[in-house]
């Protein structure tokens, strides 16, 4: 019988969210605030942001727990602390977006390939979040004497809309499959992820249009909640391409790959497949 | 495709888990990868056109001799035993070097499957093993001059005759039904009543027979694939009938995720990526090595996908919402491949013939990628569906 060599098992991932749901609340509830959080991160094992490249049995429940989080919208910005690993610096409660170009990038290319992947995580997880908010609200708001929802018009982009959350979803998973199963430090894991950076990075702008487009004004507004994902998923892909050296280059690494082997087709087998014979 | 209720909000996520080609599969490519090898080295056929429009008879008994049709299917019948993603292997390196594939592709892809599944057993033995040979080839019988993605609104009709069913009416846009030798026809044999999916069945036609007449549709491309089938009074016996009758809309649907998730559907321009690539192999510049880059990145996205449906298929489950929305995806991304390797214009200096004819070819037959196998909107609607939406 085939099994999947990586499936998001929905119980893990209801575990992961009620994990962080009670981190959120120790953590608003001591004052030392941070520190409690970091002692509890720590607790779960992962003391510097995420698993250890080589620790690929935490890999799947690191991704739950990063893509848990990225949904949850709790007021704590954890995603940035647990994916820069960022122990000495101030965690910035800031929800302004500003496309930063300091955030902080870790010398060791292993790290480098584990915090690209954990944000391609994250981005993947924030558009869902987005995704799930939106077809919330088009089945509550009402206009012309009827749901939203029941406009084609709506229901065609936000269909637009889940297939590019659905490709994100599966590229970044591809490449978490290949960091369970060899480690992060791979070429095959660094082409993988310039590739999901690419495809990532072109399906944030489609769901962020479609996602507030279909929320009207009221997307744009502090008080409801869709822009803590937009954001999240914004300043996560600025991040990640900062990380890559941008999205152009990350698809030049990929063109170099396909020239040398001669053929796209060849490429993306090569890449998708460990062990595949350079036939 | 779950629906997953956490803290009281309904969440709807599409289901794409990933999947390893098992080792034999992987020996397997680099056979197809040797056989198409020797086949360019003879001369047997070029690189051309898509997956729908390159027919070549000869060409799928080959294939069917080397065991690579019905190859999931029982042995008993003529099949192979093998998995789905071992069929996958097959289906998309003979798709990626553009091979002639067109003539066993529906029998293969869909018609074989469904008998398999709904056929009787005299139906199995009959067609089967002549599919996995390559010697009998199939067109699909669904859109009519009056019913296009509004399937269910067929107005073709068998009424019930001594011995057999009685058809009447027309089937169009159906591809190689001037060189196939049976078509799947779906048909009214009932009123719909409540629901008008009810009181359909489908039949297999014989489309060399006497009282069926094929007359050709030619396309904006020149070419003949379309026919249209006439029906009047044309005598199907109770044998060819598919199934129960009545239940042919559950079948029809049924052959829906097989159709749609393949990689025919993100495949359909590869040849022009691949051209492109090989004009400029000596000094590639920055543009084309993003273009070509971001193609790639794009098919390890979709590819991943029509994997997990290939494997979802392979263990009894049928995605259809998933299998729509790789389709719809698949083919925006065959459309936008048109745009970019056009724009690269001086980019490519060494334009070769393969390539000019390649962004011919898909440059005139792109329309009809996001029309045959479902519509864009008809798509589009299913994702909708599985959103809970509609």
């Amino acid at each position: 019988m085939l099994a999947p060599i990586l499936v998001m098992d929905t119980l893990v991932h209801d575990a992961a969210t009620r994990a962080f749901a009670d981190l959120a609340r120790d953590w608003l509830s001591i004052d030392s605030g941070r520190d409690g959080l970091l002692a509890a991160v720590e607790q779960l094992g992962f003391a510097d942001a995420l698993p250890s490249p080589d620790d690929r049995d935490a890999w799947p429940a690191a991704a739950a727990i990063i893509r848990a989080q990225a949904r949850s919208a709790t007021p704590i910005d954890m995603a940035l602390l647990l994916a820069t690993g960022d122990r000495a610096g101030s965690i910035s409660q800031s929800r302004a977006y500003d496309c930063a170009r300091s955030a902080a990038a870790p010398d060791s290319p292993a790290a480098l390939a584990a915090l690209s992947l954990g944000r391609c995580l994250q981005i993947s997880a924030a558009m869902q979040a987005a995704l799930e908010l939106s077809l919330q609200y088009v089945q509550d708001r009402k206009q012309f004497g009827q749901p939203l929802a029941k406009f084609q018009v709506i229901q065609h982009g936000l269909a637009l809309a889940a297939e590019e959350v659905a490709a994100s979803g599966a590229i970044s998973d591809l490449a978490l499959a290949c960091a369970v199963r060899d480690g992060v430090q791979t070429a095959r894991m660094s082409a993988l992820l310039d590739a999901a950076a690419v495809v990532v990075g072109q399906s944030v702008d489609v769901v962020y249009d479609i996602c507030h487009q279909v929320h009207g004004a009221i997307g744009f507004t502090q008080e409801y909640p869709l822009h803590r994902h937009s954001i999240d998923f914004l300043r996560w892909r600025d991040h990640l391409q900062l990380l890559r050296g941008g999205e152009l280059r990350c698809a030049e690494r990929l063109g170099d790959a396909a020239f040398e082997l001669g053929s796209v087709w060849r490429a993306v087998t090569a890449l998708m497949q460990p062990r595949v014979s350079r036939d | 495709m779950e629906r997953v209720g956490i803290e009281g909000v309904n969440r709807v996520r599409f289901s794409f888990p990933i999947f390893e080609f098992p080792p034999q599969a992987e020996a397997l490519r680099s056979e197809v990868r040797g056989f198409i090898a020797e086949e360019l080295a003879a001369g047997l056929w070029q690189p051309s056109g898509d997956f729908a429009s390159s027919y070549s008879a000869t060409f799928s008994q080959r294939i069917g001799a080397r065991g690579w049709l019905g190859m999931t299917w029982p042995r008993r019948y003529g099949g192979h035993d093998r998995s789905m993603l071992e069929r996958l292997v097959v289906t998309e390196e003979l798709l990626a070097a553009s091979a002639p594939v067109a003539a066993h592709w529906i029998a293969d892809r869909q018609s074989g499957p469904l008998l398999l599944r709904y056929g009787s057993e005299a139906q199995r033995e009959e067609f089967l093993p002549q599919i996995a040979r390559g010697e009998s080839f199939f067109s699909i019988g669904m859109s009519e001059p009056d019913s296009g993605s509004d399937l269910a609104s067929v107005r073709s009709r068998a009424a019930k005759v001594a011995g057999g069913w009685s058809i009447t009416g027309r089937k169009v846009w159906t591809t190689f039904a001037h060189l196939n030798h049976f078509a799947i026809v779906l048909v009214r044999t009932g009123e719909g009543g409540a629901s008008r999916h009810a009181g359909l069945s489908q039949f297999i036609v014989d489309l060399k027979a006497a009282d069926v007449e094929v007359r050709p549709i030619v396309n904006m491309a020149g070419q003949r694939e379309f026919n249209e089938v006439v029906f009047d009074g044309t005598f199907i016996a109770d044998a060819r009938l598919v199934g129960e009758p009545g239940n042919g809309w559950q079948q029809v649907t049924s052959e829906l995720a097989f159709e749609r998730s393949g990689p025919e559907r993100y495949l359909s321009s590869i040849r022009l990526v691949e051209s492109a690539l090989a004009c400029a192999r000596e000094q590639p510049t920055p543009r084309l090595r993003e273009a070509i880059g971001r193609m790639a990145a794009k098919l390890i996205a979709l590819r991943t996908m029509s994997i997990a449906v290939a494997a979802q298929l392979q263990s009894g489950v049928t995605p259809d919402f998933e299998a729509a929305l790789i389709k719809d995806l698949g083919n925006a991304f065959e459309r936008e491949q048109i745009a970019v390797f056009r724009a690269l214009g001086a980019e490519l200096p060494m334009c070769s013939d393969d390539y000019l004819s390649a962004l011919a070819s898909s440059t005139i037959n792109s329309p009809s990628w996001t029309l045959r196998g479902g519509t864009r909107e008809v798509l589009r609607g299913l994702v909708a569906r599985g959103l809970g939406l509609r």
